[in-house]
């Protein structure tokens, strides 16, 4: 360019130069003229756009809690799991499968390579150690406090990827957006919630999706990886029951509707074999895919698809309707015998194992209540109200039957599938609350399977019209269709501003719900629950981190080999961050023992004494809150104390405790209240018998501890 | 593939010998000689009832009715037993007064509000279900714009309910 502004040159470099001139404005309208994208181009880049925005989203939701306090875990549960993954990234993956604890559940000691799902451990060392692979240098709580947003975000994905093959891909779109914010599913995966549900929530949708993507093509490919995700997913969640229940019910539904056809047959054996021998990888699960009664339809179901197979292949032999029914009938009866025949056998002799009283409940939700009080105390396994379903899920409440209309208009083997997961799923979250969030990717997938459908055709009305007024006549269908929808459009003259307005409507519904789901998430699910926030006097925020204060103590203070005695809620995060070794924690298999230490806490000090030194307990931990009104501590929790204690020594008596069948905790309780020992340790003045225990006070903010005896 | 519906044609016995001399059926065989070979059958007029799967709205509307128990909150009616409805107490006057919201707690309901309540998300839905009717078939003007306006009509009250029922249950919400 400065050889041809230089002056004093040829013509003939002038001339070159408006040439270049002319072709470098040439090239530049021409690259201006790329940038506009073609219409498949711009759908994608839309498309693409939604989905890294949508994955943002989901991932910077969950993060309230960690901007409020700090990066910690939350809860109970995920303390376990956080001790475990640090043995593992610690140890080795040889040491964790092999583990014998004997910190937990004094003097019993726990297999935990043997009692847990390792997925979630699993997952969060390798992301770990890729990161370190990487040399980027982080802590392994960090990894572990941010896993479940992560998952969350690739939920969001494997969303998109599943409403597009329900539906079509603009239904995916709406899926994804909604699952990332819905209530439901960010109350167990918020950033610190380190607990098995963050990642199975994500196993369970990519198995789902990888089995109806194998039922919709018969590749078995795709089964192949669908049997992998249903590894992963036993490997992570006990949860892993309700897909290897759905599936074969799913399959039943679809040979009672004469569906049956080959692509069902390969997906359905490929993924059931293969998955089941997978399964008998974990250590926890064992042989229960032959053994125990709740996976015994799938194996029904298995042997019912030979059955259909072989009748199939009979018939296309015999090529006689006739003869062929008389076949049908004989082998549909000996089949059905041998089957019944088999299940008797297999009860009857024991080797087929009942429901477990876990998942028996959920079928009779009244057999918790009465036969085990263990479940029945646990707040999460209340059923559910509406307000809870309000609270979880807003909109989508209504949007659901709107999307189970639109699935049964086009009824396919995909549209049945998301059918009976959402009806299946629904039911079990009305019968617990815990369970909403196995219920909330089928009413977002339905849900936006509805939202898809109106929007689309709101937005046909507003364009039909537009179409009409710019095309001419003689277009080929699109121009009868548009002439005809015209005449049918001048019978509603306002049928265009119409639909314009209810498209603004849906989209103040979706604002409406986006702005609930951020309100509950920021005020209901944040909370760490092991550091209380309320507000002071004068409306200052007061921060309460009393549990970890006292958990502290007994590190720095405690000899090394000091028992702890406590209700079960607090054992896992006494041995995480007090590292001292507990009677019983949270993972709540040896129901006598546990009955022994309510036993404990509810009879008079002398029995509890004896107790106690049985138990060769060094101190005792006991959650008081009256002094803060704090409303979940160890005197509410007492009547389960009772209950449970009850149930296997029948020395103690519920009644013993009420007055005029109420409970009361003041002077007016009744005389076993005010002596046991649970009470009278949170009493201010101090006792000179032998056990002086330790509690802490909230609002104090300074604890006292007694003395161990001896 | 279903079991085929046993809709057998029992008219004349002539037909029936044929199609059982061909059958490869022993059981029948065996039945033909002992005891029928010594009974007479009468001439019937019954016909086996034929199962025929419901249609796919049969089907739906039962799932609609399912959905409005599940929301209402029914299971946790049936074990937790909570009353119908609530009363306090005035405290200056002794009137006893109906209350109908559970206060307190989000996991907790009265009877009457969880119906109420799932009541006004059904309804909710069949308003977008009435809006899809309207705007997509060949029905006459009137139908479709009663359609349009019911549907639009219940998904604003169900709505509007919705977030009323919320707001007395829950008083904080969304400060």
């Amino acid at each position: 360019m400065e050889g041809a502004n230089g002056g004093g040159k040829s013509a003939a470099t002038q001339g070159g130069s408006k040439a270049t001139d002319l072709s470098a404005s040439n090239t530049f309208l021409f690259s201006l003229k790329t940038l506009k994208l073609k219409t498949k181009q711009q759908e994608l880049l839309i498309r693409v756009s939604i989905l890294c925005l949508v994955y943002i989203l989901a991932f910077i939701t969950r993060l309230f809690s960690v901007l409020r306090y700090e990066s910690m875990i939350h809860e109970f549960d995920p303390y376990f799991n956080y001790r475990t993954t640090l043995f593992l990234t610690q140890k080795g993956f040889y040491e964790f499968w092999n583990w014998f604890d004997s910190e937990s559940w004094y003097p019993l000691g726990r297999i935990i390579g043997g009692t847990l799902y390792p997925g979630l451990m699993v997952t969060a060392a390798l992301i770990y150690w890729s990161l370190r692979f990487l040399r980027f240098a982080v802590h392994i709580r960090e990894v572990c406090v941010l896993t479940a947003p992560f998952f969350a975000s690739n939920t969001t994905i494997v969303a998109y990827f599943f409403g597009k093959e329900l539906w079509d891909s603009g239904a995916g779109l709406v899926a994804a957006a909604l699952i990332a914010i819905c209530p439901g599913y960010i109350s167990r995966s918020v950033a610190g919630s380190y607990d098995n549900e963050g990642v199975a929530i994500f196993a369970l949708l990519l198995t789902f999706y990888l089995f109806v993507k194998a039922v919709n093509t018969g590749s078995l490919a795709w089964a192949l990886a669908s049997a992998f995700g249903y590894f992963y997913m036993v490997s992570a969640w006990g949860g892993y029951v309700f897909i290897i229940n759905l599936i074969p019910l799913y399959v039943l539904v679809l040979l009672i509707t004469g569906r049956y056809s080959m692509r069902l047959y390969v997906a359905y054996n490929c993924m059931y074999v293969l998955g089941m021998l997978l399964a008998m990888q974990i250590r926890f699960v064992g042989f229960q895919h032959v053994q125990s009664g709740e996976h015994m339809a799938a194996m029904g179901v298995f042997f019912l698809m030979q059955v259909f197979y072989f009748l199939d292949w009979v018939k296309y032999q015999l090529n006689d309707p006739r003869l062929f029914e008389a076949f049908l009938r004989i082998t549909v009866t000996c089949a059905v015998g041998v089957g019944a025949l088999a299940l008797g056998v297999g009860t009857a002799s024991g080797y087929i194992s009942p429901w477990t009283g876990r998942f028996y409940s959920l079928l009779d939700p009244t057999y918790a209540k009465d036969h085990i009080p263990i479940i029945a105390s646990v707040s999460e396994h209340q059923p559910t109200a509406w307000s809870s379903f309000m609270f979880d899920f807003h909109i989508l409440l209504f949007l659901f039957p709107a999307g189970l209309y639109f699935c049964f208009q086009r009824l396919s083997d995909a549209t049945i599938f998301i059918v009976m997961y959402g009806l299946t799923s629904m039911y079990f979250a009305g019968v617990m609350v815990r369970l909403i969030l196995v219920a909330t990717p089928a009413v977002c997938l339905i849900s936006a399977i509805a939202v898809s459908a109106t929007i689309k055709n709101l937005t046909q009305l507003v364009r039909a019209k537009s179409k009409v007024a710019h095309t001419g006549t003689g277009k080929g269908t699109s121009g009868t269709k548009a002439s005809s929808k015209a005449s049918r459009d001048q019978s509603l003259p306002f049928q265009r501003n119409g639909a314009i307005a209810l498209l603004l409507g849906a989209f103040y519904l979706l604002s409406r719900y986006a702005t609930h789901c951020t309100w509950v998430t920021s005020e209901a699910y944040s909370s760490p629950s092991i550091v209380l926030a309320a507000r002071g006097a004068y409306g200052n925020r007061v921060i309460f981190d009393d549990y970890r204060e006292a958990y502290f103590w007994l590190r720095q203070n405690t000899p090394q080999d000091a028992k702890i005695m406590s209700w079960w809620d607090y054992g896992y995060q006494i041995t995480a961050m007090g590292n001292r070794t507990v009677i019983v924690d949270n993972n709540t298999w040896n129901n006598t023992h546990i009955a022994t230490v309510g036993r404990a806490m509810s009879s008079y000090e002398d029995e509890a004494y004896e107790i106690m030194r049985s138990l060769d307990v060094d101190y005792v931990l006991v959650v008081f809150g009256g002094v803060t009104g704090y409303s979940s501590d160890d005197i509410n929790k007492f009547l389960w104390m009772v209950r449970i204690g009850g149930g296997v020594f029948p020395v103690i008596k519920e009644p013993d405790y009420l007055v005029n069948g109420e409970y009361r905790v003041d002077k007016g309780a009744a005389p076993k209240m005010l002596n046991c020992l649970i009470r009278s340790s949170c009493q201010k003045e101090q006792l000179e018998d032998e056990y002086k225990l330790s509690y802490y006070r909230f609002g104090e903010l300074t604890t006292e501890y007694g003395k161990p005896p001896g | 593939m279903a079991p085929k519906p046993e809709s057998q044609t029992t008219s004349s016995s002539p037909v029936h010998t044929t199609s059982d001399d061909s059958s490869i059926d022993p059981i029948l065989h065996i039945l033909k000689i002992f005891p029928y070979g010594l009974l007479r059958l009468p001439r019937f007029r019954l016909k086996l009832p034929t199962l025929r799967l419901p249609s796919s709205m049969a089907v739906f509307s039962l799932l609609l009715l399912t959905y409005f128990a599940v929301v209402s909150g029914i299971v946790y009616d049936v074990i937790v037993e909570p009353p119908g409805i609530g009363s306090t107490q005035d405290r200056h006057t002794g009137a006893v007064r109906p209350v109908v919201f559970l206060p307190g707690r989000v996991n907790g309901q009265y009877i009457i509000e969880g119906l109420s309540s799932g009541f006004m998300f059904v309804l909710g839905g069949v308003g977008i279900v009435l809006l899809d009717l309207a705007l997509d078939r060949n029905r006459a003007r009137s139908v479709k714009v009663s359609f349009a306006s019911a549907g639009v009509a219940s998904v604003v009250i169900s709505y509007v309910m919705s977030m009323l029922f919320l707001r007395i249950k829950i008083p904080a919400y969304l400060q």
